[in-house]
């Protein structure tokens, strides 16, 4: 794994150490290196476990989460250039420096084979984000955004460290690969229910779970746009990650413990879907989109069947590049025209048709066109869900009606209709947005071909 | 001063606090006591101001309190057992006496009301001086006779210090009463573990000293004593300004800080003795501590206060104050949570 | 056996040359139209032979190729089933598809964005044609939601208008129900079948299961446009006319009875499932023949039409005769797609005039149109020996004869005999009669592009029926005696229907209204269907989301419950036990009352 970590860490001095103009090729390039480097890990033979080591390791779970990590990083990068082109060299530096840390504290977390190691990590995810949500965003609500985003994830993950601790006694050994082998088996005590509740609800509020998605919305909308890609595309997997590995040591009271969740979820994802249709700012109706997807992936965890499983991974996998392009796009819209409202945009397909075609494909895989990966990921977790009860397919199938009309919602608010007239000379669209956009669609169309590579352990 | 006094002071303080630390007979611990706390009050009030001379006359009254209350459990208990040996069983009426008179001297939770009056009142070096080396001697005491004391009361002085000193701390914008709330919350975590492990306590204060500090130092090197004197500083050296985050979330405990390492190995202690709730209610209060720290940081560096041109010109000039020691202290008090398993050695 | 699939191969990749070419400079020359719509042709030719080799040998196959992933025990393969249904319905689809490229070159002749609405246009045939040839369910479903996306931008074409971009949401919306149906017989399947491949579906499938077929009832009703999900089809009227009557004719609302169609072996073993569907096309035909009788735009009264004839169809599947609704799509695709093209050549040469009110005495002006619009609207009320006739008369005959529903029968009789009225009802206002148009139009129809797809599907019109009937063999055995009034019903209720709208219409003549009868209103307002739940559900349940989920819910229940609570408390207790007043009395106080409670702990 050090192969990761080393070039990943040694960015920072690149970033330091370049000159104004090519600071960010340079960081882009490198980066780009580093994702392509991670996509040797997709060769595995085995179902168990490879580049073992003591501490980092990686399986089918987790490649495909690592890759989407490393992937992100040069498109953050590129994303960010427009928004910090006021700023001085040294905060260019500083912020470009923030996304190396938080990619290799993600690197490591998507990687750690001990629990305890692998809940350091995920919390210290929390600074490099917080600093670029609070530092970097635009309005005064950043503070606030920021100040959710840490408590909501802390008070989740406080009572994570104390089971961990508990069960590292209990058990003598929190490695991940040593507890598949011992397979404890909790009694249904009050206590284990409890134990169950903490070990999950760190990565609930992550996920998040509807009632605790609050710091999301407001999170996502605040961020600059890199910290909205990262957020969306890889911080909100980290919940569904830590969930498929942490059930491991949690049965049986997994059995009853997950109808209140698998309720709850199937509820909010109504409830957060809905509210998207009623949206008028942007980056909050994809932020809520991703709540609601993301109570899919609950689902799909809480139901554990080999086919939720594969549907959780997938649809991780599919949404994180999904959302994280529509982010992008919403980012592109607003540096035009300056503001989140969709109304403002209306119109823009006669101005930028290209703009507007990826705006039509991001729109697409919102909605899980036939044969997108998210399709596939969206429709394993239904299947899932169907078998485990009848009735969940009402919910989930008028999750798929409300998620196409708010996609194409969306779609229509900002591309279609007459355009408005203070509109009339914005940019056109650069190379640099327009290879971003490749950049996301690219593997999503790939993986559409082969999506075996992403299906996790269960495949 | 002149330096001469100066430095007999220190020399009182330093040689008064060893004394307590090295001694197992009481009368020297309690003379080590005494002399530390008479050679504080002039530092206190090395600043002749109203405040600082408040400051110093509260300091002193409550440690001598604290001080006879201590010396009258020692003669009870040798009353009673006819030794003055630190390593004594007490009676458990000494025993309690002895306790409140350390949690006063440490400033604990029924007892802490002095302690934010206190380091307000005085210089930001008297403040960390207060804040850090005064504490070494009673808990130096704490863990000579830590066998004898008493556990329930002692958890329920580190939950409600824990707690109070979250409080405290949120309805503040002073920056040393801050930082005395965040000593209360620190020693409430040290009381907490004292029972089970005393090794972990000492890691903890050595830490906890690490952090406070490095973070005084931050101040004294910006001169700031206000969350809105904090604010500028961005304008005076900002390096040091943007490493302010870190420390800060250091000493609220946030992983991978150094901080956490303290806070972790507490609670893997208390839980290897089949606590549960306990640990979790420290936890949770202890975000209480981080939310305050997490509003220094937003006005330190995550906003940039608005200031008029003349600020804008401070960081072009030569820096006067010593700093050499900042750069060491900041990386001790950030980075030190992967040397975990060498410092947990320690113990 | 090479030459089989070979050539259904060659046809499919034929159709794909064009959306490759996109990637190169020729998409950008004027010729691209002429790309796509050669390669239609050449695929049509192509198809000939597939369907020729089924004719002559009754050869079907499934080519299999390309793994895709296997799941388990479940294995996803491109596979596409060659058989009955698919090798007949490719040429058919072409033709018609072939026709409408030509006619829309002369439509959208002077749109900007021409080449891109010819790419769109094909990639609604090819989606068309995946969903025909699949052989499982996913497949099936790249094609059904592929031609409901594609309905959707190419509805929303003109996407500055306001009325377009709703008719595109709507057309999604009532699809997305459908596909809650579609989705839910997937699961089914699976999960009871364990696979999505038809035949493993047909052979572990048993009759007792109806709510796998009632999620395939659903998502056929989404489709294609049944009652209680039908508004979106008159509102997708606002996409240009090549798109009408392309998703009218062969593609987009056929599909849901061709869903039915594919799983009829598990349709005609399932009694209740049958009933539904004859209800609810029944009630389906003759609701929407009732809303075409009274509109004016003639693009609605031929949607309506459509919808009607879609009604029929599920009332064929309905009485089991699923190989007599599959000719009714193939015979119905010619004159539907001629009706459209016939129309908007009307509508292109009155300047965008839609109104009929506003037509008359077309005959003199626009000979050929209105001939050809003739021809199809005679095809499409059954007129003995043309297109209609073949698949329409036997439909009503084996509906006669079955032992049915007799409420839905009559229904559907009259919906028959409504079809006539409100085909005399174009015929007599735009055709017949003296003009209403402003004098100074251009009336122009002398355009080979214009003229040529018409007539060829006005010859498909007449003799396609006729070829195919003659040609397919019987899959169902026709009711070979009956007697002479059941025989002639539908000739009859057609000919009542003409002889009725005649009189009335002479009637306006002379008739003025007085006014409006609630009968009337019925029918002008489609059934009240816009004002009440097409407009009150989603206006419900936006009010729900803005309400419920986004404020109370969101904005203040949750927040107020959680963040909001936690910092009201901390204020409180911060403020509470932070005492700022600095009293030495204070430390005294709290030193005193430690020690007495600890001397009382003590003794105690």
């Amino acid at each position: 794994m050090l192969k990761i970590i080393l070039p990943t860490l040694m960015m920072i001095p690149l970033t330091w150490y370049s000159k104004k103009h090519t600071i960010w090729i340079n960081t882009t390039v490198h980066s780009l290196v580093i994702s392509l480097t991670t996509l040797s890990l997709l060769n595995y033979f085995l179902d168990i476990s490879t580049n073992f080591s003591a501490t980092f390791s990686t399986d089918s779970l987790s490649t495909p989460l690592l890759i989407l990590t490393t992937w992100l990083l040069p498109l953050m990068i590129m994303a960010s250039q427009n928004h910090l082109s006021k700023e001085p060299l040294t905060r260019k530096k500083l912020y470009i420096s923030m996304l190396i840390t938080l990619q290799a504290f993600l690197i490591m977390t998507f990687t750690a084979t001990e629990l305890i190691f692998f809940y350091i990590l995920f919390e210290a995810t929390l600074i490099p984000t917080l600093i670029i949500i609070t530092r970097w965003g635009n309005q005064t609500e950043r503070l606030n955004a920021g100040l959710y985003f840490l408590f909501y994830t802390l008070i989740g993950s406080l009572p994570l460290l104390i089971a961990l601790v508990y069960t590292q006694n209990l058990l003598g050994s929190l490695n991940m690969m040593i507890n598949t082998l011992i397979m404890p088996s909790l009694s249904n005590s009050w206590s284990n229910s409890i134990l169950w509740l903490a070990c999950m609800m760190a990565f609930m509020v992550k996920m998040p779970l509807y009632g605790l998605h609050l710091w999301l919305p407001k999170a996502h909308v605040e961020a600059p746009i890199a910290g909205s890609m990262v957020l969306a595309a890889i911080l909100l997997k980290l919940g569904g990650y830590g969930m498929m590995r942490i059930t491991i040591i949690l049965n049986p009271p997994m059995e009853y413990m997950a109808y209140p969740f698998l309720m709850l979820s199937l509820w909010g994802m109504i409830m957060t879907s809905s509210i998207c249709l009623r949206q008028t700012d942007l980056k909050s109706l994809i932020a809520y989109s991703s709540v609601s997807h993301m109570a899919l992936v609950i689902v799909a965890i809480l139901i554990q069947t080999p086919w939720s499983f594969i549907g959780a991974t997938t649809l991780m996998i599919a949404h994180g590049l999904t959302s994280s392009l529509l982010f992008c796009l919403a980012n592109t819209n607003y540096e035009r025209v300056h503001s989140r409202t969709m109304a403002l945009a209306r119109g823009l397909q006669t101005l930028l048709p290209l703009a507007a075609t990826w705006w039509l494909l991001a729109s697409l895989t919102n909605l899980a066109l036939p044969p997108t990966i998210n399709l596939i990921g969206e429709l394993s977790v239904m299947m899932a869900a169907f078998s485990w009860s009848h009735l969940t397919i009402i919910l989930v199938g008028l999750n798929t009606l409300i998620t196409a009309l708010y996609s194409l919602y969306m779609l229509i608010m900002t591309q279609r209709g007459k355009y408005t007239y203070h509109i009339n000379n914005i940019m056109p669209p650069f190379t640099r947005e327009n290879t971003l956009m490749i950049m996301h669609l690219f593997p999503l169309i790939l993986l559409s071909t082969n999506p075996k590579l992403i299906m996790g352990t269960m495949y | 001063m002149k330096p001469l006094t100066l430095s007999s002071i220190f020399l009182t303080l330093f040689s008064g606090t060893m004394i307590t630390m090295f001694s197992s007979h009481w009368l020297l611990i309690w003379i080590g006591l005494e002399m530390s706390m008479l050679a504080i009050t002039p530092i206190l009030i090395e600043k002749a101001n109203p405040r600082s001379t408040e400051a110093a006359t509260k300091y002193f009254l409550i440690q001598a309190t604290a001080s006879m209350l201590l010396m009258m459990a020692v003669i009870t208990d040798s009353s009673y057992s006819g030794q003055w040996t630190a390593m004594n069983k007490f009676n458990q009426a000494s025993s309690m006496m002895i306790l409140i008179a350390l949690m006063m001297k440490l400033g604990l939770s029924p007892f802490h009301f002095w302690v934010p009056e206190v380091a307000q009142g005085v210089s930001l070096t008297s403040g960390m001086l207060l804040l850090t080396w005064q504490k070494l001697a009673p808990i130096s005491i704490l863990y000579q006779i830590n066998m004898t004391l008493d556990l329930t009361l002692m958890t329920l002085i580190a939950l409600t210090s824990i707690a109070l000193g979250g409080w405290g701390g949120l309805n503040q914008t002073q920056l040393r009463k801050i930082l005395a709330y965040s000593s209360i919350a620190h020693m409430g975590w040290m009381v907490a573990i004292l029972k089970y492990n005393s090794a972990m306590m000492i890691l903890n204060l050595l830490i906890y000293i690490i952090l406070t500090i490095t973070l005084f130092s931050m101040l004294i090197l910006f001169s700031s004593t206000t969350i809105l004197a904090m604010s500028n500083s961005w304008n005076k050296i900002p390096l040091a300004s943007s490493m302010m985050p870190l420390i800060l979330l250091s000493l609220g405990g946030l992983p991978p800080l150094t901080g956490f390492l303290p806070k972790w190995a507490i609670i893997q202690e208390l839980m290897k003795n089949n606590n549960t709730l306990i640990p979790m209610l420290m936890a949770i209060t202890a975000l209480l501590n981080l939310f305050f720290y997490m509003r220094l940081t937003y006005s330190t560096t995550l906003t940039m206060f608005p200031v008029n041109n003349t600020t804008k010109m401070k960081w072009q000039f030569e820096n006067t104050k010593l700093m050499f020691i900042v750069p060491t202290l900041t990386t001790l008090s950030t980075l030190l949570l992967p040397m975990s398993p060498m410092l947990l050695q320690l113990e | 056996m090479n030459l089989f699939s070979s050539s259904i191969l060659l046809s499919l990749t034929l159709l794909i040359t064009p959306f490759i070419i996109t990637t190169t400079k020729k998409y950008e020359t004027h010729a691209y139209p002429y790309y796509v719509k050669n390669s239609i042709a050449c695929a049509f030719m192509t198809s000939l032979v597939p369907m020729l080799m089924f004719l002559y040998t009754n050869q079907e196959m499934i080519i299999s190729n390309w793994h895709w992933m296997t799941i388990h025990t479940m294995k996803l393969c491109l596979s596409f089933k060659m058989d009955y249904f698919s090798t007949i319905f490719m040429p058919v689809a072409l033709f018609v598809t072939w026709s409408i490229m030509e006619f829309s070159m002369w439509y959208m002749h002077s749109d900007p964005h021409i080449n891109r609405f010819f790419k769109y246009l094909l990639v609604f045939l090819i989606t068309m044609l995946i969903l025909v040839t699949a052989n499982n369910l996913f497949q099936l479903f790249i094609g059904w939601e592929g031609v409901g996306i594609m309905s959707f931008l190419l509805i929303g074409w003109w996407y500055g208008r306001t009325d377009a971009n709703t008719a595109a949401l709507q057309a999604i919306l009532y699809n997305r129900i459908g596909d809650i149906g579609f989705i839910l017989a997937m699961a089914w399947f699976l999960t009871y079948s364990n696979s999505w491949e038809f035949q493993q579906i047909f052979i572990t499938t048993h009759n007792s299961d109806t709510l796998p077929l009632l999620g395939l009832l659903l998502a056929a009703a989404g489709k294609s446009a049944q009652f209680g999900l039908h508004p979106w089809l008159p509102s997708a009227m606002e996409g240009p006319t090549p798109v009408s009557a392309l998703l009218h004719s062969s593609t987009m609302v056929v599909a849901g009875v061709f869903l039915l169609i594919r799983f009829h072996p598990l349709l005609e073993t399932n009694k209740l499932i049958q009933t539904m569907t004859l209800c609810l096309g029944a009630i389906t035909t003759l609701f929407t023949a009732i809303c075409a009788l009274t509109q004016n735009d003639i693009k609605k009264i031929v949607a309506f039409s459509t919808s009607s004839q879609l009604g029929l169809m599920m009332v064929t599947i309905g009485i089991n005769q699923p190989h007599l609704a599959f000719l009714h799509i193939c015979t119905h695709a010619f004159f539907k797609a001629m009706l459209f093209m016939c129309s908007g050549s009307i509508i292109h040469s009155l300047n965008d005039e839609q109104d009929i009110r506003k037509m008359g005495g077309l005959l003199m002006t626009l000979p050929f149109t209105s001939s050809s619009l003739l021809i199809g609207s005679l095809a499409l009320t059954g007129t003995p020996f043309l297109t209609g006739f073949y698949s329409k008369d036997l439909i009503i005959e084996a509906a006669n004869t079955s032992y049915t529903n007799a409420w839905a029968l009559s229904i559907t009789l009259l919906a028959t005999s409504l079809t006539a009225v409100y085909s005399t009802r174009i015929i007599f206002f735009a055709l017949l009669g003296k003009p209403r148009f402003p004098t100074s139009t251009n009336i122009n129809e002398n355009n080979p592009l214009l003229v040529n797809p018409i007539m060829r599907l006005a010859l498909g019109s007449i003799f396609a029926g006729f070829l195919i009937s003659n040609s397919i063999p019987p899959m169902t055995i026709p009711q070979m005696t009956m007697p002479l009034y059941l025989k002639l019903s539908a000739f009859a209720v057609t000919i009542t229907g003409f002889t009725l709208a005649m009189e009335l219409n002479n009637l306006t003549y002379f008739l003025k209204l007085k006014r409006i009868t609630q009968p009337l209103l019925f029918s002008n307002l489609l059934g009240f269907f816009p004002i009440t739940t097409h407009r009150l559900c989603p206006l419900m349940s936006m009010y729900t989301s803005q309400n419920t989920a986004s404020s109370l819910l969101d904005l203040l229940w949750l927040e107020k419950m959680m963040p909001k609570t936690t910092a009201m408390i901390h204020m409180y207790t911060s403020t509470t036990t932070s005492s700022q007043s600095g009293m030495i009395k204070l430390y005294s106080l709290s030193f005193l009352i430690t020690m007495l409670l600890g001397a009382l702990l003590t003794i105690i």
